[in-house]
């Protein structure tokens, strides 16, 4: 009997002795014999999966070799939870030597799995036979079998297998799951980090936008630089000058005392003049002194001061 | 492209689209920056300016002005008063015999008021007693 893949079948049973696939040119499911995993059936009070799974490796301690990475699927086998231990490299090699390319590997079954569909032995090949030994598919030489039992072929097609494993994209790809999820979730924290930098830089200047709507909303004319630049030249020079005739004329008028008098101030186009009376020579140079603090130009000499400011 | 070759490169097609998120994000950040950095500056000397021209407009384009400046009529006796005309949006008003007090409660009026000094003249003809002149617009 062989059980190896038939042309249209997708699920194939993997054994050492099975023989090479040449051409295969679709996805398959596989099966494996015990002879690629380590079995152990646990009563054990947990409730979840992942509870179970958790302990899984501590379980297998006794029983694998702790030079090689194993990977663990764990399901609930009525009322106890049942483990397999696999090494997916291991596999993976086997598979090569017989023409099996990773990728063409959908899902891995075990064949505990098969538990319920492996009432009579099954012969896996000349000298071996899978058979079910106190619910435990187990690999049985047929030398020490029963010659009188018959046994039975494993009807691939009709099988229904549930809750296989993928192959893994760790072993699928250049770059292993781990990594993917590593090096992916970095990227995706950087890009979102990015983006919400970006929306954070784009909005910090949003309100002066707002500003600037509500300001041109008002006066539609100031959206054009010429209009603001032709508005602001009319009204920067008169606000300059118009404060600086106001300063000087306090500066003048901090020139006055009860030593010295205004006698004429005047104002027009282009100056500021303005003649203060001293009533000594002393005041007079104070007064001078002040004046030349504040810019003015000083204009003759003696009791009369007369300062002069150009606008 | 067939599913198997893309299921066989999972990991990496995974990779490529996160680091092509990144990347959009990371371009997405510096556009934002670039963008920022090109119209903030822009858009504040726009507000200043507008801002500057309102604060302009009502300091020396007030409409109240007109009837402000009538308190130079009444500031003091009208004796004192030579001349007070007001045409348009200009003021020429000139006093005579002012005192002292009369001439610095003139000249601070006018000080604080926002209309433009076109000529202003003030002269004492003797002791505490002046005269002043004054033209101004707005």
């Amino acid at each position: 009997m062989n059980l190896t893949a038939k042309s249209n079948s997708n699920k194939l049973l993997i054994h050492r002795d099975m023989n090479p696939i040449s051409s295969l040119d679709h996805s398959i499911d596989i099966i494996l014999t015990p002879q690629f995993y380590t079995f152990i059936r646990e009563e054990l009070d947990v409730k979840f999966n992942y509870q179970a799974k958790q302990i899984a490796q501590s379980l297998f301690d006794d029983y694998l070799d702790h030079s090689h990475e194993y990977q663990y699927h764990v399901y609930k086998c009525d009322s106890s939870w049942c483990f397999l231990a696999y090494n997916i490299d291991k596999i993976d090699a086997f598979l090569q030597t017989k023409g099996i390319e990773k990728h063409r590997v959908s899902k891995i079954y075990f064949a505990q799995q098969l538990i319920g569909q492996i009432e009579t032995p099954i012969l896996i090949d000349d000298n071996s036979a899978l058979v079910n030994i106190d619910n435990v598919i187990t690999i049985v030489p047929t030398k020490i079998i029963d010659n009188s039992i018959e046994y039975n072929s494993l009807d691939t097609k009709s099988l229904k297998l549930r809750g296989g494993v993928t192959m893994g994209s760790s072993l699928n790809s250049y770059v292993s799951l781990k990594e993917t999820l590593l090096l992916g979730t970095i990227f995706t924290i950087l890009g979102g980090i990015s983006l919400f930098e970006g929306e954070r830089i784009k909005h910090s200047i949003s309100k002066e936008n707002a500003k600037l709507t509500e300001l041109l909303d008002e006066n539609p004319r100031y959206a054009s630089s010429m209009v603001r630049e032709s508005i602001l030249s009319k009204y920067k020079p008169i606000d300059k000058i118009e404060r600086l005739k106001r300063d000087s004329i306090k500066d003048i008028s901090k020139l006055l005392s009860n030593k010295s008098e205004l006698e004429l101030l005047t104002i027009d186009k282009n100056r500021i003049k303005a003649t203060i009376k001293a009533q000594n020579g002393a005041t007079s140079r104070e007064i001078g002194k002040y004046a030349k603090k504040r810019h003015f130009k000083l204009l003759g000499s003696g009791v009369d001061v007369k300062v002069e400011k150009k606008l | 492209m067939n599913i198997m070759t893309l299921q066989r490169y999972k990991n990496e097609i995974i990779l490529l689209f996160t680091a092509l998120f990144a990347l959009f994000g990371f371009y997405y950040k510096l556009s934002a920056q670039s963008y920022v950095e090109d119209n903030k500056a822009v858009i504040q000397k726009q507000i200043s300016e507008i801002v500057e021209i309102e604060s302009y407009k009502k300091q020396w384009k007030s409409k109240g002005i007109a009837n402000r400046v009538n308190i130079f009529k009444k500031i003091v006796p009208k004796s004192k008063r030579k001349r007070f005309s007001k045409k348009s949006s200009k003021v020429s008003v000139s006093y005579i015999n002012l005192t002292t007090n009369d001439l610095n409660k003139i000249s601070n009026k006018l000080l604080n008021m926002p209309i433009q000094i076109i000529k202003l003249n003030i002269a004492k003809k003797s002791k505490n007693n002046f005269t002043m002149e004054f033209t101004c617009k707005w």
